[in-house]
């Protein structure tokens, strides 16, 4: 099978001004390289400021990498040309009740999303929009909602509809499943894996929940200060961490 | 002797459509050296309960108890002042934001220093000054933190989250309380300085005898650090009793969702099946069914579960259920 996306020593500074000529130089990230197939689970795990979040902007394209080379599918993009790519990578973040525009009903803001990256005309997109919510157990009259009529694990399913309306190859997962509570975690836990069967869907799940990352992956990676710590199949690493900071991490658990 | 005691907690609150019932007859009790555990989603309640033990909700809300006491003495029926007398005396809490709840205009160690109450203080007033600052110094050595020149001087942006919540541990055991409540004390921060957190707490719990009062939503943290367990759903108590054998035997149909929901309980389970979840969502609380609050999700719901079941004991484990798990006939 073939890699959806490769990565290869990916590497960012940010530059921080102090004075006229004084500058201090952050490594963000520091020769970063894996490789994610459709169907599979990749997890980013670390500490905060360990550059998972930089990571994540990297491929989505919000930031430029200083280094390195991204390919899909076996070619190198320019991943900055969102417009060109967005329909093959998608992101969901943190809190869906704050990501979402409260202004705008849900239909509008999924035509949008369309409208603005495809070329189908409106009553396609009509049907699409009502397919996309179907698939997410989501009814179509909800199209006319407001965000803030929906409950919290509803919400989590509108922010994964705007995502997946593009029929996305990969969906990052940038702490969505964190501000959950338990019982509604598992919905969608169990929604994502569904959905990963059916279509194919390859993830990349940045996490602090080393259960979720357990359960969930089939790979994972360790950041630490911008750094790979331990780069594997995920049991492998549960069995046996080769670096010191994975250890702590992983017996933080026990 | 029991620490606290409370019997049918019910807390309301006013609203233009009427009262609505957000904690619904709940029982807590707390031996002395206890650590408990109090889970529930969101909305569930357990921060309002938490809020009316040290008594700082506000007028909106309506608590009533049929026993609230605290070593013996009930606090709703004495005055405010003497009320807050106590709470402030015995009782200590931490908040689920460290880096909000701390002042943002003083630096640390001004107000560490302010926390540390003056009757704890043994010299004379000229040298008060500096007892006071050795004190919060040795506070904050007790809590692990070594750098203490450092973050006495800092204001608590410039600080990270994990030693803001470290530092809101000391102030809060800067009057040795008898009781600390830690609503949510670990949700912004990473697992490793969690697992930091929570030892921290055993470890005081254990060398000075001081209860424990820790309320979460992750069941997995909580089961272990705690000796007993409380569940609520929607503002009632579901099951309550000790962590082992509540984690190994739910009688509760929520209690046994929750358990199954998180995939270290279920060492079995293969990565990528399915977990076990409950349909549907937490309803508002504008919206509460009556009766059992968990029917219209409960996996065995029947015609009984219109009347709000009856708290039930089995052994030292109790549970509201009509249709417990195991069956009745166990008793």
């Amino acid at each position: 099978m073939s890699n959806l996306l490769e990565v290869e020593q990916l590497s960012k500074t940010y530059v921080k001004h102090l004075g006229l000529f004084r500058r201090k130089r952050i490594q963000a990230l520091h020769d970063i390289s894996f490789s994610l197939q459709s169907g599979k689970t990749l997890a980013i795990v670390g500490e905060t400021g360990s550059g998972k979040s930089t990571l994540a902007k990297l491929l989505v394209g919000i930031e430029k990498p200083d280094s390195g080379v991204i390919r899909l599918a076996g070619e190198p993009v320019e991943i900055s040309h969102y417009k060109k790519y967005n329909h093959v990578i998608r992101f969901i973040f943190q809190d869906a009740s704050q990501s979402l525009n409260p202004l705008q009903k849900v239909g509008q803001m999924l035509e949008d999303v369309l409208r603005f990256s495809t070329i189908l005309d409106p009553t396609q997109r009509r049907t699409k929009i009502r397919q996309t919510l179907r698939q997410l157990g989501l009814l179509d009259e909800h199209a006319e909602f407001y965000p803030h009529m929906f409950s919290g694990g509803q919400l989590q399913r509108v922010a994964l509809a705007r995502a997946l309306i593009l029929d996305p190859k990969l969906l990052i997962l940038d702490q969505a499943l964190s501000a959950l509570d338990p019982s509604l975690r598992a919905q969608i836990v169990n929604l994502l894996l569904e959905l990963q069967q059916k279509n194919d869907l390859a993830y990349l799940l940045i996490t602090n929940n080393l259960q979720l990352v357990q359960h969930l992956s089939d790979d994972m990676l360790v950041l630490s200060e911008g750094e790979t710590t331990d780069y594997g199949p995920t049991a492998e690493v549960f069995r046996a961490p080769r670096h010191d900071y994975t250890r702590k991490l992983l017996n933080s658990l026990l | 002797m029991l620490l606290l005691d409370i019997k049918n907690l019910t807390i309301e609150l006013e609203t233009p459509d009427g009262l609505i019932r957000a904690v619904d007859r709940v029982s807590l009790s707390l031996k002395e050296g206890e650590t408990r555990g109090l889970v529930g989603e969101s909305g569930s309640g357990k921060s309002l309960v938490a809020k009316a033990i040290v008594g700082v909700l506000n007028r909106r809300w309506h608590v009533h108890a049929d026993r609230f006491n605290w070593l013996g003495q009930d606090l709703l029926r004495i005055s405010s002042e003497q009320r807050r007398q106590i709470i402030g005396r015995d009782i200590a809490m931490i908040y689920q934001e460290p880096s909000r709840s701390l002042d943002p205009t003083a630096e640390i160690g001004e107000q560490l220093e302010e926390a540390i109450p003056s009757h704890l203080l043994e010299s004379r007033w000229w040298q008060r000054p500096f007892e006071r600052k050795k004190r919060a110094i040795a506070l904050l050595h007790k809590v692990g933190i070594r750098d203490h020149q450092n973050v006495m001087q800092s204001y608590p942006f410039q600080l990270s989250e994990g030693v803001c919540q470290k530092i809101m541990i000391a102030m809060a055991i800067a009057k040795n309380p008898k009781l600390l409540i830690a609503d949510e004390p670990t949700t912004a921060l990473e697992s490793t300085t969690q697992a930091q957190l929570f030892r921290l707490l055993a470890s005081f719990n254990q060398l000075k005898g001081m209860a424990v009062l820790l309320i979460s939503h992750e069941l997995e943290s909580v089961a272990r650090y705690t000796q007993n367990l409380s569940v609520l759903y929607c503002g009632q108590l579901v099951e309550s009793g000790d962590t082992a054998s509540l984690l190994q035997q739910p009688l509760h149909p929520y209690t046994d969702a929750l358990i199954k929901s998180v995939p270290e309980f279920q060492p079995e389970l293969a990565p990528k099946s399915p977990l076990y979840a409950l349909h549907g969502s937490i309803p508002t609380l504008q919206h509460l069914p009556i009766g059992c609050r968990l029917g219209p999700r409960c996996p065995n719901a029947r015609k009984e579960c219109v009347k709000t079941p009856q708290q039930e004991r089995l052994q030292n484990h109790f549970f509201s259920c009509h249709f417990p798990l195991q069956g009745k006939g166990d008793k």
